[in-house]
C-alpha cells in the first residue's frame, strides 16, 4: 500500500526524480573511475572500466524508473493521450461514436432514474424497512372503518406504531389555490420518525375535532413562504401552521406529495360509523414480528370484526366480508398506484432501452471496425517493432473507453432533458414525486452502463483487427478482405434485427394509443366538466348543497348533474357492485349476481351527452320522491347479459337487494372507460347534489373553468376536493401510460432505425470503396450503371433481410409479452409486422442508395488509374 | 543481504554497498552494479530504508541509504525465518540421510 502510495506520488515528481537518479549514478561512476584511476588507468580507460562494471546506464534508468512508477498507469495515460489524438483527428468518426452512445446511455439512465425512484430508493424515515401497509383484500376498501383502525391500532403486540391517513384529495390553502393535502393521525410524524424543519410536528392531541392546524411540507414551505419560520405560528385561510417537516420528506404515498399535512378529525359525526372510508393504515412492525405473522393475526381480527358487523345472516355481502383477509404489503419503498400503473409500462421501457443500447453499440463497433481496417498497416507495424497483441488490445480499448466516457458525459446531459420530458406526461401532481433527479446508485448505473458499452463496441473489434500477419501487411499484400468484411456486416445484421423490435414495438404503441384515443367512452360530451368533492361532515355538505344550488344558475352553464362516482374509471372499479336478481333470467336464478351501480340525479345522461336508446330519465320530482326505488336505468351490458331474448321492457321487475320496479333501458355508456370490457351497471335516481361528482356542460367550459376552480378551492377547508377539470382533459391524463410508451417508444423507434440505416450505408459505402476497382473494370467493359447501382443495392437489401428473418421473429416474442398492455390491438397482428418490414427495407434502400449512386456514376478510368 | 549490510555498517551510498557486498561475497557475486538501485528503491517503497543526500568522503554529492525501524525489525524477521529454513532443512535432509 505504502509502496503503491509512493509510486503514485512518484508520478507527479517524474522529472526532478530522473534528475536524482542521474546524479546518484554519476557519483556511482565518478566514484569507480576513482578506484581504477587509482589502480594506475588512465582517464580515458578509467571511465571505461566504471562504465563496464556498472553495467547499461540506460537499462538501470529504465527499471529503476519502473520500478519507481505505477506502469501500467504511465501506459494508460499514455494512452488516454494516444487515443484522445486519434479522436481529434477524425471528428467525424468521434461525433457519430460518441453520439451514437449517449443516445444508448441517455435512454438508460433515463429510464433507469425513473425505474429507481419507483420501484427501489427507500423513504426517508427511519427503519423503512419495518413499513407495512394493509389493505383488505377486496380492492374496493383501500381504506378501513375508524373502529376498526381501533382495534387495529391496539395490538401493541404487532406494531409499534399504526398510522391512519388518508391522501388523494386536495385542499386548498389561500383562496384560489389548489394544494396537495394529507390527513392523518397524530402519531404519523413519530411513528415515520420524521423530524420538524421548523416548529413542531402533529401529536394525537391535534386529532380532536375542531384543531384547526396544518404542517407544511418542506418544499412548499419554500415555494409559497420563501422558507420564512415567520410563518408558523400564523394562521393561514383558517388553518394555524405549526410546524414545516423535513426536508426530503414528501408522504409516503410516491405519485401524491402532499404539501401540506393536516390533522384527520376522528370524532366527528362519521367516525363512529362503520364505513370502510376512514382511512388508509400504514404500521410499523415490531423489530423481530414476521410479516407472516401479521398477516395472519390480522386476518383473525378483521374476521371477528366483519362478523359483528354483518351479523346479519340474510346480509347479502356477508359471505364476501366473511373471506376478506388484509394484504400486507411492504411499504418502505413508498406507497403508490402510480407503481402498481405505471411500474409495467416502465419494465417495458427498461427492456426497449437495453435494446436500444445494444443497436448503439453495434453502431459503434461497427464504426471502430472500419477505422480498424484503415489503420490495418499501422497495428501490423506495431507488431513488427515487438507490441504484443494484449497491449494493442488495450490501446483499442482505451480508444472505445474514451468514447464511452464522452458518450455517458453527453448521455447523462440527455437523461436529465428525457427524465423531465418523460415527467411531463405524468399528470401534475404525480411528475413531482420523483425526486432528485441524478443520484449516486443512478450516476453508478450510467458508469456501468457505459463501461459495458466501451467493452461490447470496443472489444470485439479490437480482437478481430489485431488478428494481423504482419510481414503479409507490411509488405503490402492486401488484407483477406472476407472475414473482416462478415464482421461488419454481421454487425449491421444485428443492429437492423434491434430496429425491428424496436420499430415494431413503437407501432404496436402508437396503434394501441390511437386506439384508446379513438374509443368510444360512451358520451359525446368529452367537453364536460367534472368536479369531485368529499366533504364528510354536516357543515361541508351543507356548502355543497349551496354549491349545487348556485351552479345551475350560473352563466355560461347548460346543464349541471351529479352522480355518486365518476362517470369513467380509467382502471380499477370504484363502486361496491350490488347484488340483483333479474326474473326470467337464468344468471340469477339460483344465486344474485353482483353489478356495477352508480347512483345519478337527473339530467345526467343529458349532460354527459349519452342520449337514451330507449326510454327517458328521470325527473328531478322522481329523484326526490320515494318513487326513486321503483325506478332504474340499464345500459345495454346489462341487457344483453340478464335479459336475453326480452329485450328491455318498461315494466319488468326485478330484485336487487330491495324490490325495484320499473327499467328503462340506456344506450352502452361506458361506466369501466377504455381499456376494460364495459360491464352491466345499474344507474339508480338519487337526489340531485348528493354524491361525490358533480358535472358541468357549458357551451365555453375552458371560460367557466376558473370561476368554477376559485368556488371549489372554497369549500377545500371543509374535506377533499379535486381541482375542477374537462373530463376529456382527465381522460388524456388517465392514459398517460399509454401516450408515455407510445411516444418514448416511438423516439427510440426512429433512433434505432437511424443507427440502422448509418450503419448500413458505412458498411455500403466501404464495401464499395473496396470494390472500386472491380467496379470499374465492369464500367469499362460496358457494365450498365443501373446495373452496378442494383448490384450494390442489393448487397444492403441482403443485409436487411438478414436482419428482418432475425428481428421478426423476435420482435413477435417481445410484442407478444407486451400484449397485456396495449389496447385494442393483438400483438400478432400481421399488419404491424407489414409497416415494420416496409419501414426497415425503406431505411435501408435509403442508406444504401448515396454509396450505390456514387459507385455507379464513377468514371472507370479514374477508378482503374488510382489503383 | 543489503539491509544487513545497513545494519552493520550504518549509513552507505550505493557505491559502498556495491563494494561491501563484493567483499562479502569474494566476488562470488558479481553483478553489474546498477542493478542495485533498483533493488534500493524497492526497499525504500517498502519503508525498510530511508534515504537523504549528503557529502561523501571524497567530498562528491552522493545519495545515503540507512536502515529504519521497520527495516530491522524486517532483518529480525527475516532472520528467524531464516534460522525456521534451515532448521527445517536440516531435518529433512538428515531424514533423508537416515532412509539412505
Amino acid at each position: 500500500m505504502r509502496a503503491l502510495l509512493s509510486r503514485i506520488a512518484a508520478l507527479f515528481r517524474r522529472r526532478r526524480l530522473d534528475g536524482e537518479l542521474n546524479d546518484e549514478v554519476g557519483f556511482h561512476l565518478a566514484m569507480l573511475e576513482d578506484e581504477h584511476r587509482a589502480r594506475g588507468l588512465d582517464a580515458r580507460a578509467a571511465r571505461l572500466a566504471a562504465r563496464r562494471e556498472f553495467g547499461g546506464v540506460a537499462q538501470t534508468q529504465e527499471a529503476y524508473r519502473e520500478r519507481r512508477g505505477v506502469p501500467w498507469l504511465e501506459d494508460s495515460a499514455r494512452d488516454v493521450r494516444y487515443a484522445a489524438r486519434g479522436l481529434r483527428r477524425n471528428p467525424g468518426f468521434t461525433a457519430a461514436a460518441v453520439l451514437s452512445l449517449a443516445l444508448g446511455i441517455g435512454a438508460n439512465t433515463t429510464i433507469f432514474s425513473l425505474f429507481y425512484s419507483l420501484m427501489v430508493r427507500r423513504l426517508p424515515v427511519s427503519s423503512p424497512d419495518e413499513l407495512l401497509s394493509l389493505r383488505p383484500s377486496d380492492t374496493r376498501f383501500v381504506q378501513v372503518s375508524y373502529p376498526l383502525y381501533r382495534e387495529i391500532a391496539a395490538r401493541t403486540d404487532l406494531f409499534a406504531g399504526v398510522i391512519a391517513r388518508n391522501s388523494g384529495g386536495r385542499a386548498g390553502f389561500g383562496k384560489t389555490d389548489f394544494i396537495a393535502a394529507e390527513r392523518v393521525s397524530g402519531n404519523y410524524f413519530d411513528v415515520l420518525g420524521v423530524q420538524p424543519a421548523a416548529g413542531r410536528l402533529f401529536t394525537e392531541y391535534d386529532n380532536r375535532p375542531g384543531t384547526r392546524v396544518a404542517v407544511l411540507a418542506y418544499d412548499y414551505w419554500q415555494r409559497a413562504f420563501g422558507g420564512n419560520p415567520g410563518v408558523v405560528g400564523r394562521t393561514v385561510d383558517g388553518r394555524q401552521v405549526i410546524g414545516v417537516a423535513a426536508p426530503g420528506f414528501r408522504g409516503i404515498e410516491l405519485g401524491r406529495c402532499p404539501d401540506e399535512w393536516l390533522p384527520i378529525e376522528y370524532l366527528n359525526e362519521f367516525a363512529n360509523e362503520h364505513i370502510m372510508g376512514f382511512a388508509e393504515l400504514v404500521v410499523r412492525r415490531r423489530r423481530g414480528v414476521p410479516v407472516a405473522q401479521v398477516e395472519s393475526a390480522l386476518t383473525v381480527l378483521l374476521n371477528r370484526y366483519n362478523r359483528q358487523i354483518h351479523s346479519d345472516p340474510s346480509d347479502a355481502y356477508r359471505p364476501k366480508a366473511l373471506k376478506q383477509r388484509f394484504e400486507v404489503r411492504q411499504a418502505g419503498v413508498g406507497l403508490s398506484q402510480v407503481r402498481e400503473q405505471f411500474g409495467k409500462p416502465l419494465t417495458v421501457l427498461m427492456a426497449t432501452v437495453g435494446l436500444l443500447l445494444l443497436a448503439a453499440c453495434a453502431n459503434v463497433a461497427s464504426l471502430v471496425a472500419a477505422r480498424g481496417q484503415v489503420r490495418w498497416r499501422e497495428t501490423a507495424l506495431r507488431f513488427s517493432l515487438g507490441a504484443t497483441r494484449a497491449r494493442v488490445v488495450r490501446q483499442a480499448l482505451t480508444e472505445s473507453a474514451l468514447i464511452a466516457a464522452l458518450g455517458c458525459a453527453l448521455g447523462a446531459a440527455m437523461a436529465l432533458w428525457g427524465r423531465w420530458y418523460m415527467l411531463s406526461f405524468l399528470p401534475p401532481d404525480l411528475g413531482d414525486s420523483f425526486g432528485s433527479p441524478l443520484d449516486r446508485w443512478v450516476l453508478a448505473f450510467t458508469a456501468g452502463v457505459a463501461a459495458l458499452a466501451a467493452v461490447l463496441s470496443g472489444l470485439g473489434p479490437a480482437l478481430r483487427f489485431t488478428a494481423v500477419a504482419p510481414a503479409a501487411a507490411l509488405r503490402g499484400e492486401p488484407e483477406r478482405g472476407g472475414r473482416r468484411r462478415g464482421l461488419r456486416s454481421s454487425l449491421v445484421v444485428a443492429q437492423v434485427a434491434f430496429s425491428v423490435v424496436l420499430a415494431l414495438a413503437a407501432a404496436l404503441f402508437g396503434t394501441s394509443l390511437a386506439q384508446l384515443r379513438a374509443a368510444d367512452p360512451g358520451f359525446a360530451n368529452r367537453k364536460v366538466i367534472a368536479i369531485t368533492m368529499v366533504l364528510n361532515s354536516r357543515a361541508g355538505q351543507a356548502a355543497q348543497g349551496a354549491f349545487v344550488a348556485k351552479l345551475g344558475a350560473m352563466p355560461g352553464v347548460a346543464s349541471v348533474a351529479t352522480s355518486q362516482f365518476w362517470p369513467y374509471a380509467a382502471r380499477e372499479s370504484i363502486s361496491t357492485p350490488r347484488e340483483v336478481r333479474v326474473p326470467g333470467s337464468e344468471r340469477t336464478a339460483q344465486a344474485p349476481a353482483p353489478v356495477e351501480q352508480q347512483d345519478v340525479s337527473d339530467r345526467y345522461f343529458e349532460t354527459l351527452g349519452s342520449p337514451l336508446v330507449q326510454g327517458r330519465e328521470f325527473s328531478r320530482a322522481e329523484a326526490n320522491s320515494e318513487r326513486r326505488h321503483e325506478m332504474a336505468i340499464v345500459n345495454q351490458e346489462f341487457v344483453r347479459e340478464f335479459m336475453p331474448g326480452g329485450g328491455p321492457r318498461a315494466s319488468s321487475a326485478w330484485r336487487e337487494t330491495s324490490p325495484t320496479k320499473g327499467c328503462v333501458s340506456g344506450r352502452s355508456l361506458v361506466f369501466l372507460l377504455l381499456e376494460q370490457r364495459p360491464e352491466p351497471i345499474v344507474y339508480r335516481p338519487a337526489p340531485y347534489g348528493d354524491g361525490f361528482c358533480i358535472l358541468v356542460a357549458a357551451q365555453h367550459p375552458e371560460a367557466l373553468l376558473p370561476g368554477l376552480r376559485r368556488e371549489v378551492a372554497r369549500l377545500a377547508s371543509f374535506g377533499f376536493v379535486r381541482e375542477p377539470q374537462t373530463l376529456e382533459r382527465q381522460i388524456d391524463e388517465s392514459i398517460y401510460e399509454d401516450r408515455l410508451l407510445a411516444t418514448v417508444s416511438g423516439c427510440f423507434g426512429v433512433l434505432a432505425l437511424l443507427l440502422a440505416a448509418v450503419g448500413l450505408y458505412g458498411v455500403v459505402a466501404y464495401g464499395a470503396a473496396q470494390r472500386s476497382h472491380e467496379i470499374g473494370v465492369r464500367l469499362a467493359l460496358g457494365a450498365e450503371p443501373r446495373g452496378v447501382l442494383w448490384m450494390v443495392l442489393r448487397g444492403a437489401l441482403w443485409l436487411v433481410a438478414m436482419g428482418l428473418a432475425i428481428g421478426l421473429p423476435a420482435a413477435f416474442v417481445a410484442a407478444r409479452a407486451a400484449g397485456a398492455i396495449v389496447f385494442g390491438v393483438r400483438p400478432q397482428d400481421l399488419r404491424l409486422y407489414a409497416a415494420t418490414t416496409f419501414a426497415l427495407l425503406a431505411a435501408g434502400a435509403m442508406a444504401a442508395l448515396l454509396p450505390a449512386r456514387r459507385a455507379a456514376a464513377m468514371d472507370p478510368m479514374q477508378a482503374l488509374r488510382h489503383e | 543481504m543489503a539491509l544487513r549490510t545497513f545494519e552493520t555498517m550504518g549509513p552507505q551510498h550505493g557505491f559502498g554497498l556495491a563494494k561491501r557486498i563484493q567483499q562479502i561475497s569474494g566476488g562470488a557475486l558479481d553483478l553489474n552494479q546498477g542493478t542495485l538501485y533498483p533493488a534500493l528503491l524497492r526497499l525504500e517503497q517498502r519503508g525498510w530504508i530511508q534515504s537523504r543526500w549528503g557529502v561523501s568522503e571524497s567530498n562528491r554529492k552522493a545519495k545515503f541509504y540507512e536502515l529504519t525501524r521497520a527495516g530491522r525489525r524486517q532483518i529480525e524477521r527475516e532472520s528467524e525465518e531464516w534460522a525456521r529454513t534451515v532448521a527445517l532443512m536440516e531435518r529433512f535432509l538428515r531424514a533423508a540421510g537416515e532412509e539412505r
